[in-house]
């Protein structure tokens, strides 16, 4: 089961994301629940390996902003630094954060159960 | 109920979040409901839809930039460009600082960046934008006059003032027009004529008055006020206007009074009353247009307001005196002392004695009048009494009733109460009205002025040849005498010597069967003319200016033995 010292562990930083969520507990849960199945983690790995960049950047630009309210950090770093590349459209090699994405979202989802 | 906040009390106002990501919808509607009622839309058409279905209601818009279908900018734009939307404050939601320069150019209100700050932040700023949307809305409401679409008065008095802070050293000029007896306009044209012509002259000043160095209100119904910079010629601007109200079915008269280089140092408002003072004072002037205020002016206002602002004192302290002007009968050989007039004096204690001139107008204009004649009649009736017992005679003594005064229904019982409790009848109290009372509402009027009579009291037409009474109406008037206007004596000794008008008059009495009495008879000549035309009563300084009672006793006497 999710806790908040498990949060906090983990790296995120809970004191902000719980402040957005008017210090309710179960409610900050539900929401942190709800990012981890995130339709744009997919569209993110998909439209990077099609190299779709626009695609790719709107994925992660949409995935950093939900991620920086609820505070989750680990996740939110590598999704912030992919971002800032992406919006300008920087023809690189994107498959390192995109790994580090995966496996914090996994971690993460491991928290919940 | 002062803050507009009150308003919302027991109601919340609606606020739509924008957000294509449900997670920050969902925080943002958690922080916002206790407050807001808060309506969501997950991309930009939707948001659209909701915001003009919601137009009348929607206090505030909570914008994601990147949303899609239509992006948040794009969406901004549309709603800055709607005149239905534009006023309704947005609020940019966004990570880019980049986005915020150019929200903020696009017409967002303020933004919020992500993440989210503090809850307690958001609730700040989304309040903050409110009040301000709210406070511009309620201003620009009432900031013109619906009518013209000039300024309203208390926005037009703030610009005057800031137009001064930015100019200190221009000379300025106050203004204010009216249009002559506009309220007949209305009620011969209608009300969409009046208003015709009104938006006529607001349009024709805005011509007139470039916007860079004017400020335009309308006051009231039909006083519009300009604040303007220095001019020499309001004749030729005033025939502009008129000519531009042309072709309308009247000839709309207007006038303008100006204080021209006008003290900064005075309020600005009352920079406008010097300004209206001036064009009051041509107001039944049809040949002038343009009138200038002067400080002799102010004076004269001024010295207005003080006799009004100390009547009640003057009346508690006994400042006003009645005089008594004898009136003689000259059917005989000798004068005989018939009647009097009571006039009343005011002995200031440092203005010294003021002329009823100056004070009665006002106070028919103030309706102090009815206090003053009240005491005056109270104080003749006192004054009558007296002399019955100590002299032990009397003459009936005539007092002035002014127009309104014959509207009071309660009028005879007053008189009534009066004389008996001063222990006096009807009979020794004459009533003067004036003429021109009897000719606007004339059938009122005669049917008081019979009721007093049906109780005995005699009443004489004041000012009689003053008024344009029609022949036909004469015949049928309840009177008791004519009292000649002082005008005909005037006329017919200082300039043309022609006593024709006078004989015409006193055969209107003869044939009512009632005495003509002339006052302001001041020579001999006037008397001995006067008394060869027929006239039987005659008023004036050349038997004895008003004087008080005291004095008046050695007539009494007189007559006594």
């Amino acid at each position: 089961m999710l806790t908040i010292d498990a949060l906090k562990q983990f790296g995120c930083n809970t004191d902000d994301g719980l402040s957005r969520c008017m210090g309710n507990e179960a409610f900050y849960f539900k929401l942190i629940g709800k990012v981890i199945d995130d339709k744009n983690f997919q569209m993110l790995e998909d439209a990077v390996a099609s190299k779709d960049l626009d695609k790719a950047f709107d994925a992660a630009h949409s995935l950093k902003g939900v991620l920086g309210n609820l505070a989750l950090t680990p996740v939110y770093q590598p999704v912030y630094e992919i971002t800032e590349l992406l919006r300008e459209r920087k023809d690189i090699d994107y498959s390192e954060y995109i790994k580090t994405i995966s496996e914090k979202r996994k971690e993460l989802a491991a928290l919940m159960k | 109920m002062n803050r507009s906040t009150d308003l919302y009390v027991d109601g919340k106002r609606h606020i739509l979040v924008a957000d294509d990501e449900m997670i920050n919808r969902e925080l943002l509607e958690n922080i916002l409901c206790d407050e807001y009622d808060v309506l969501m839309a997950e991309d930009g058409e939707m948001a659209y839809d909701i915001i003009r279905e919601n137009r009348k209601t929607l206090s505030l818009i909570l914008l994601d930039l990147m949303m899609p279908k239509l992006n948040g900018l794009d969406l901004l734009s549309r709603i800055k460009e709607d005149p239905d939307l534009k006023g309704i404050p947005v609020i940019v939601l966004t990570s880019d600082q980049a986005s915020e320069v150019e929200s903020l150019m696009r017409g967002a209100a303020d933004f919020i960046p992500k993440p989210y700050p503090q809850p307690d932040i958001i609730r700040a700023r989304i309040s903050r934008s409110i009040e301000l949307a709210e406070d511009r809305q309620i201003i620009s409401a009432t900031e013109r006059d619906e009518l013209t679409g000039l300024y309203s008065s208390e926005y037009f008095y703030r610009y005057g003032e800031q137009f001064d802070k930015y100019h200190p050293n221009s000379d300025m000029d106050a203004l204010c027009l009216d249009v002559n007896h506009f309220h007949i306009v209305n009620e011969r044209f209608g009300m969409a004529k009046g208003d015709e012509i009104l938006r006529k002259i607001a349009s024709c000043l805005m011509t007139i008055f470039s916007a860079s160095d004017c400020v335009i209100c309308r006051k009231t119904a039909d006083t519009f006020l300009v604040y303007c910079s220095h001019r020499d010629d309001y004749t030729s601007i005033m025939d502009k206007i008129s000519e531009a109200c042309g072709n309308m079915p009247t000839s709309i008269k207007l006038r303008i009074g100006v204080y021209a280089s006008c003290d900064k140092k005075l309020d600005i408002r009352a920079r406008f009353d010097r300004a209206k003072i001036a064009a009051d004072l041509i107001k039944n002037n049809y040949s002038v247009s343009v009138s200038t205020f002067d400080e002799k002016l102010m004076e004269n206002e001024l010295f207005a307001e003080q006799l009004v602002d100390e009547f009640p004192k003057a009346l508690a302290e006994g400042q006003f005196q009645v005089f008594f002007q004898p009136k003689f009968n000259i059917t005989g050989d000798k004068p005989v002392l018939s009647s009097a007039e009571a006039l009343v004096r005011w002995f200031h204690p440092t203005l010294g004695m003021i002329s009823p001139g100056k004070f009665i107008p006002l106070f028919e204009e103030d309706g102090l009048i009815a206090q003053l004649d009240e005491y005056i009649w109270k104080s003749t009736a006192a004054t009558i009494s007296d002399w019955k017992k100590r002299i032990g005679i009397s003459v009936p003594v005539s007092v002035n009733l002014s127009r309104a005064e014959m509207y009071d229904p309660k009028l005879v019982e007053t008189f009534e109460k009066i004389t008996s409790e001063a222990g006096i009848t009807s009979k020794d109290i004459y009533l003067e009205i004036t003429e021109s009372a009897y000719v606007r509402d004339s059938d009122q009027i005669v049917d008081r002025v019979k009721e007093l009579r049906s109780h005995g009291f005699f009443i004489e037409m004041d000012d009689f040849g003053s008024g344009y009474s029609s022949l036909n109406m004469i015949s049928e008037l309840p009177i008791d005498a004519l009292k000649l206007d002082m005008m005909f004596i005037r006329n017919a000794f200082d300039k043309i010597n022609d006593t024709r008008m006078i004989s015409i008059v006193i055969d209107i009495a003869d044939y009512l069967g009632v005495p003509v009495i002339a006052e302001g008879v001041e020579t001999e000549e006037q008397y001995l003319a006067l008394k060869k035309l027929g006239c039987t009563i005659i008023q004036g300084y050349y038997f004895s200016k008003p004087v008080p009672a005291g004095e008046f006793e050695k007539f009494l006497n007189d007559k006594k033995f």
